[in-house]
């Protein structure tokens, strides 16, 4: 190989490298352990919430009353809110079992015992220099870290040992498992034991949250990447891993015939001019998450999230409105205003158009007439933001525009004649009673996929 | 007080939420590409999946936030809108329209 061996410790960097290694991005975390991160921060963050307010015994009570009454009118009763404290929990067990069992090898072997908290002489090192720096005793600069440094790893091992003791204390109060004596003391550990995880969880959120430095820490865990540069400061040791794997690709795809024309990756700068470069950020690239990538980018967004927003506005109307979303229902309503307007005495002695009609109520002030306005106005701005705006006819390319506009026409007298037939369309029928469980609903959606799938032979002419 | 709160609306309250929904509502679909007949009809073509993906993650999420509150009793089922099932007007609605869908492109 013609690659140098890998620095035994961070060496300073020219300018050069350190910016060549901060366009680099190497991946930290696998997607499962995301989700599962943020699973676990919003299960700590409902849980803490409802669980201080479900402490109101006046020898316990840690928050004040107007706290605790804040929260069980949010829930209705101290009954409703216990009842979502235990589902939210159970619900955090089984997932944790599901990847403990299922991802025995992966995740529990691997990342956790050997990455997670397994505190090696370096971090031990690295514990007592981080705390003389602190208090100015020392300038010994911090011993290599590998992917979680040790103020990680002591974090790690407190919740690791913590969160066992909160599954099994939890379950038996919730189901009285045991007798009275070891449900009383499963209540004082459950309470020690959240009280120690808290303890370090707000270092936890100050370091991911606030802290400058640990900035890219926090976005890595949104994108699972980060940059070479700060792998190689902050995780010096896990660096070097990559590395190694790297260039065992690199070994094994030249084949045994040794090195070629291949540049080598980042090897040991060798000695260079000290001054370090600090000024060069660590992420060249800036946070990806924001507003112009998200809502200026001209690409769509990835299907599954923008089908999350959809089923969350989906869900917040039924929560509102106690009804789903809707497109037709809409149109049907300016068509009634419009007949009840011209031809009034037929409307209303209609079986059909007279349902929409009542004596001085306007067809118009109607859920979804009004949900109508908003879905022009709210799909012109996402489109606006994204420069997507343009006027054009959207049209195959073997076909003239009057045969698509023809066909427009066609398929929207079948498509608003099928609509108001099943009473609803996609969004009204299928959608939103897809989501209630309504058996008509689901029987609508496989008629217009089955119809769909199957005309998409006879049409192909005109797409494709 | 459990949902859903529209009992508790004025008419402009009402009114404002319906705009507010629906513009969520728009936004969604046209972030997903659903303002493109292209990108919709590719799904019947086996070109692009975006409208089931879309479609099912909705649902899916829906359903599930529909199912917890209820669950934890804060979202009283007995208030919301269930579409009445009518099997072969359905049936017959659902083909014709996925029929026009693949004409029209909407």
């Amino acid at each position: 190989m013609g690659t140098k061996p890998l620095p035994m410790s961070p060496a300073p960097l020219t300018v050069e490298q350190a910016e060549a290694m901060s366009q680099r991005r190497i991946k930290k975390h696998h997607v499962a352990i995301m989700l599962l991160h943020w699973f676990n921060a919003f299960v700590w963050l409902f849980e803490l919430a409802t669980g201080a307010a479900l402490i109101a015994s006046p020898y316990f009570r840690l928050m004040p009353y107007w706290y605790i009454d804040m929260m069980e009118s949010l829930f209705g009763s101290r009954a409703n809110m216990l009842q979502f404290h235990i589902a939210v929990g159970v619900t955090w067990i089984i997932v944790f079992l599901v990847y403990g069992i299922f991802g025995f090898r992966t995740y529990l072997a691997k990342q956790i015992f050997e990455k997670e908290i397994a505190l090696d002489r370096d971090d031990i090192n690295w514990l007592i220099i981080r705390a003389l720096r602190i208090l100015k005793k020392s300038d010994e600069p911090l011993p290599p870290q590998s992917s979680y440094n040790a103020g990680q790893k002591l974090f790690a091992v407190l919740v690791y040992a913590m969160i066992p003791i909160i599954m099994i204390t939890g379950l038996i109060m919730a189901f009285h498992l045991f007798g009275t004596a070891v449900v009383g003391w499963a209540v004082v550990l459950h309470f020690v034991a959240v009280g120690l995880v808290v303890s370090g969880l707000i270092i936890h959120v100050y370091m991911g949250a606030v802290f400058p430095e640990e900035k890219a820490a926090f976005f890595s865990m949104l994108t699972g990447m980060v940059s070479e540069l700060y792998a190689y400061r902050h995780h010096f040791k896990w660096w070097k891993e990559v590395k190694m794997q790297e260039e065992a690709w690199i070994q094994k795809l030249q084949g045994s015939s040794g090195s070629t024309g291949v540049a080598p990756p980042i090897s040991d700068p060798g000695p260079v001019a000290p001054p370090a470069a600090p000024e060069i950020s660590e992420e060249k690239h800036g946070p990806p998450w924001t507003f112009k990538r998200i809502f200026r980018a001209p690409e769509y967004w990835p299907p599954y999230v923008a089908g999350a927003g959809l089923g969350l506005t989906l869900l917040a109307t039924f929560v509102l409105m106690g009804q789903g979303l809707g497109a037709s229902g809409g149109f049907t309503r300016y068509l009634v205003a419009v007949i009840a307007w011209v031809a009034p005495n037929y409307a209303a002695h209609s079986a059909y158009w007279s349902n929409y009609i009542q004596p001085g109520h306007s067809p118009l002030i109607a859920f979804l007439v009004f949900e109508m306005f908003g879905v022009v106005i709210g799909g012109f701005v996402s489109g606006w933001l994204a420069g997507r705006i343009r006027i054009a006819v959207d049209k195959g390319p073997r076909i003239s525009r009057r045969t698509r506009y023809a066909l427009a026409l066609g398929g929207g007298v079948l498509t608003g004649y099928g609509a108001r037939l099943a009473r609803g369309c996609t969004s009204g029928l299928a959608l939103s009673g897809g989501a209630v469980l309504s058996v008509g609903a689901w029987i609508f959606m496989l008629a217009v996929f089955a119809a769909a799938f199957g005309g998409a032979w006879f049409m192909r002419r005109y797409w494709l | 007080m459990s949902a859903p709160y529209f009992p508790t609306f004025s008419l402009a309250t009402y009114l404002a939420v319906a705009v507010l929904l629906g513009f969520f509502f728009g936004f969604f679909l046209e972030r997903a590409g659903f303002s493109s007949a292209h990108k919709l009809v590719a799904e019947f073509y086996f070109k692009d999946f975006s409208v089931l993906k879309v479609m099912f993650s909705a649902i899916v999420v829906a359903m599930l936030g529909i199912a917890y509150f209820s669950l934890v009793g804060w979202l009283d089922m007995s208030q919301v809108f269930v579409p009445p099932t009518y099997i072969w007007p359905q049936l017959v609605g659902g083909l014709l329209l996925g029929a026009g869908f693949i004409v029209g492109g909407y």
